[in-house]
């Protein structure tokens, strides 16, 4: 498929107290201006949000600072898609260690869901983490249906 | 930056509703489990939650939803939830809430079950 970026931006957010809305609502005015629905637009403001409450308690990084990169192309059909990177640099961490002690503590134990509820409100997730941070790649297509069959 | 919730407290005859305006987040959850805790130590035995113009939720405001939840089976009571956007619906069902309170669609189908009605 070809991928030809409509529109781009970039932001540097502070670890503040829920700074997450801003990066939410940054995305969503970007995913509205190629036209996505308002339905796929508030599902990927939840994952958004999930990503940068991580970061923000987890990551330990020195800098305190989110980076994020949102882009929206247009599918093979013409319907909307939109890529999130969401990076910090902080300690990194292990995700199928992180699954695995997720799964151990059971349904029982409220929190930990955050990777859980990302992958559910998005197409395609991607963690990649090391000692230098991490990196969550995240794709939401109006049309999920016509990335399978392209 | 801040997102407040507000919560708005409607007691009636046989319980409760809340109306929640805002992000529920760690703080939200928490005044959402304050004005509950108040009413469960008064006695009420049902509390309905009307999201309706709550339009964001994370998973850790969602953790301490479940944890009033809890609170009220201990005491025999019951938690319910209605107007929720449908990512909001999604978000439940995913992080286990539905499973332990009953989702209305619309206020009124919520009161009529409750017998929440004025």
């Amino acid at each position: 498929m070809t991928m030809t970026a409509e529109r781009q931006m970039e932001l540097t957010l502070p670890m503040v107290p829920d700074i997450e809305i801003a990066a939410a609502r940054a995305a969503g005015n970007l995913a509205r201006e190629v036209g996505m629905s308002a339905e796929r637009i508030d599902e990927m403001a939840h994952a958004i949000i999930e990503a940068c409450i991580n970061a923000r308690e987890h990551s330990g990084c020195a800098d305190q600072r989110i980076y994020l990169r949102f882009v929206g192309t247009y599918q093979s059909d013409g319907n909307p898609r939109i890529d999130v990177w969401i990076t910090d640099h902080g300690r990194g961490f292990d995700l199928a260690e992180a699954r695995t002690r997720r799964q151990k503590l059971g349904p029982a134990y409220k929190r930990g869901r955050g990777i859980q509820l990302m992958e559910a409100h998005m197409d395609e997730v991607e963690i990649i983490s090391g000692t230098a941070g991490t990196t969550i790649h995240m794709v939401k297509y109006e049309n999920p249906a016509d990335e399978k069959t392209s | 930056m801040t997102e407040e919730l507000r919560v708005a407290v409607d007691r009636r005859p046989a319980g409760a509703i809340l109306h929640t305006k805002g992000y529920i987040n760690n703080v939200g959850g928490e005044e959402i489990a304050n004005r509950a805790y108040e009413l469960m130590d008064d006695g009420v035995k049902v509390i309905l939650l009307n999201l309706k113009d709550t339009k964001i939720v994370n998973s850790i405001g969602i953790s301490i939803l479940i944890e009033i939840i809890e609170k009220m089976m201990e005491k025999g009571g019951r938690i319910a939830f209605c107007c929720l956007t449908p990512v909001i619906h999604k978000t439940f069902q995913i992080m286990g809430l539905a499973n332990y309170a009953t989702i209305y669609d619309s206020e009124d189908a919520a009161l009529n079950d409750l017998n929440l009605k004025a």
